[in-house]
């Protein structure tokens, strides 16, 4: 392929699935810098193994695989606060969720919980949103279909007490 | 808490605060881990090469002692044998590492497997490399100036190096060594150290899967 049309043909798929990179970005980083430093790297790396892209899937398939490995193997800059430490709850961020919808205060809440499991849960529960079923998420991970299912159920049940933790209960 | 209910909104959510900036030179920029170090491992070799540049410009300068003008210069090509081959080996290694097509648990374990190889391997680098710099400086130095015990010792046979100045040569080698083995092992550390641990937390996560 031409080196102009592969790039247009890329800039295009990339476009199209921009959704994904973005909620990937979201559940794996909570500060608005290091998902824009984890965007540019996932698009980055989409680019480098877009030679790899054979069309025998679909894109957003071969994309779900670069982009969340980018994200796991992704390693923020040393800055203003540690890695690990959980957020207090967000006051501020608080009020103006709850200006908006309910189902909106409800997402929100869920981004700010998923901050606090691992990087192999925070994949997990991604594909499990997509509505990628248990065979397709143990593809993208590279484990068995029984173990996806039985840790998707742990990981439920982590959200259900970290949210009770954040005092907030999904209703 | 049904995190189900939450799907109709998950495929709503358009991430409105956010934006993807796309252009050929945005492909060129990274800010990972893997990118700085394959730009800290550039900044290295580029050095190298000027070091080497201009030991070369030292060597050929006020030659006094030819016997000593010599040992640098196989020296010098022994440690430039030794350079070329690791950074050839760091090079293939950085092209090949950021290759995420494979499945996450394959790809985080290569990429795990790899770093901590390459560790390793420029830790033996360091070693083989950095002892070799400092004879290498003591032979240049040694040209330049007239070292007859030396001289001696090594044309006639007559005359052994006293033994304050093999205690000397000892000394400044195990120094060479310690000082060694501990800058390298604190730039290891500082460099790869925290992102290691962290790949080595999603292997034991991911191996709990399999």
């Amino acid at each position: 392929m031409h080196v102009n049309s592969k790039e247009t043909e890329f800039l295009k798929q990339i476009n199209d699935n921009k959704g994904i990179l973005f909620k990937i970005c979201k559940i794996y980083q909570d500060d608005t810098e290091d998902r824009n430093d984890l965007l540019q790297e996932m698009t980055l790396q989409l680019w480098l193994a877009f030679d790899s892209f054979r069309g025998e899937s679909k894109f957003s398939s071969w994309m779900y695989r670069i982009a969340l490995n980018t994200a796991i193997a992704f390693f923020k800059k040393q800055k203003r606060r540690p890695d690990d430490q959980n957020l207090p709850y967000d006051f501020d961020k608080a009020e103006e969720i709850s200006r908006a919808g309910e189902e909106e205060e409800k997402l929100a809440m869920f981004y700010k919980a998923v901050q606090q499991l691992n990087k192999v849960e925070k994949a997990l529960i991604y594909l499990y949103m997509e509505n990628q079923s248990h065979e397709e998420i143990a593809t993208h991970l590279g484990i068995t279909p029984v173990n996806a299912r039985v840790r998707l159920s742990r990981i439920k049940d982590k959200l259900k007490e970290i949210t009770k933790k954040m005092n907030y209960e999904y209703r | 808490m049904n995190i189900d209910e939450l799907k109709d909104a998950w495929n709503k959510d358009d991430s409105g605060d956010m934006r993807l900036h796309l252009d050929t030179a945005s492909l060129n920029k990274t800010t990972s881990v893997l990118g700085r170090l394959r730009k800290n491992m550039k900044a290295e070799l580029i050095s190298l090469l000027m070091s080497y540049v201009m030991i070369f410009a030292v060597l050929f300068w006020n030659v006094r002692s030819p016997l000593f003008f010599n040992i640098t210069v196989v020296l010098l090509f022994s440690s430039l044998v030794i350079t070329v081959f690791y950074f050839f080996r760091f090079y293939v290694f950085y092209k090949s590492i950021g290759r995420y097509d494979l499945s996450i648990a394959n790809s985080i374990r290569k990429i795990t497997y790899e770093l901590e190889l390459n560790t390793e391997i420029y830790k033996t680098y360091s070693f083989s490399a950095i002892p070799l710099s400092v004879l290498t400086a003591l032979a240049l130095i040694a040209s330049k100036i007239r070292f007859d015990h030396l001289n001696n010792a090594i044309f006639t046979n007559s005359s052994l190096l006293p033994f304050g100045v093999m205690l000397y040569i000892l000394a400044t080698i195990l120094l060479s060594f310690i000082i060694t083995y501990v800058c390298i092992n604190f730039h290891v550390r500082t460099s790869y150290g925290k992102y290691l641990t962290d790949l080595k937390q999603v292997t034991n996560d991911l191996g709990e899967l399999s």
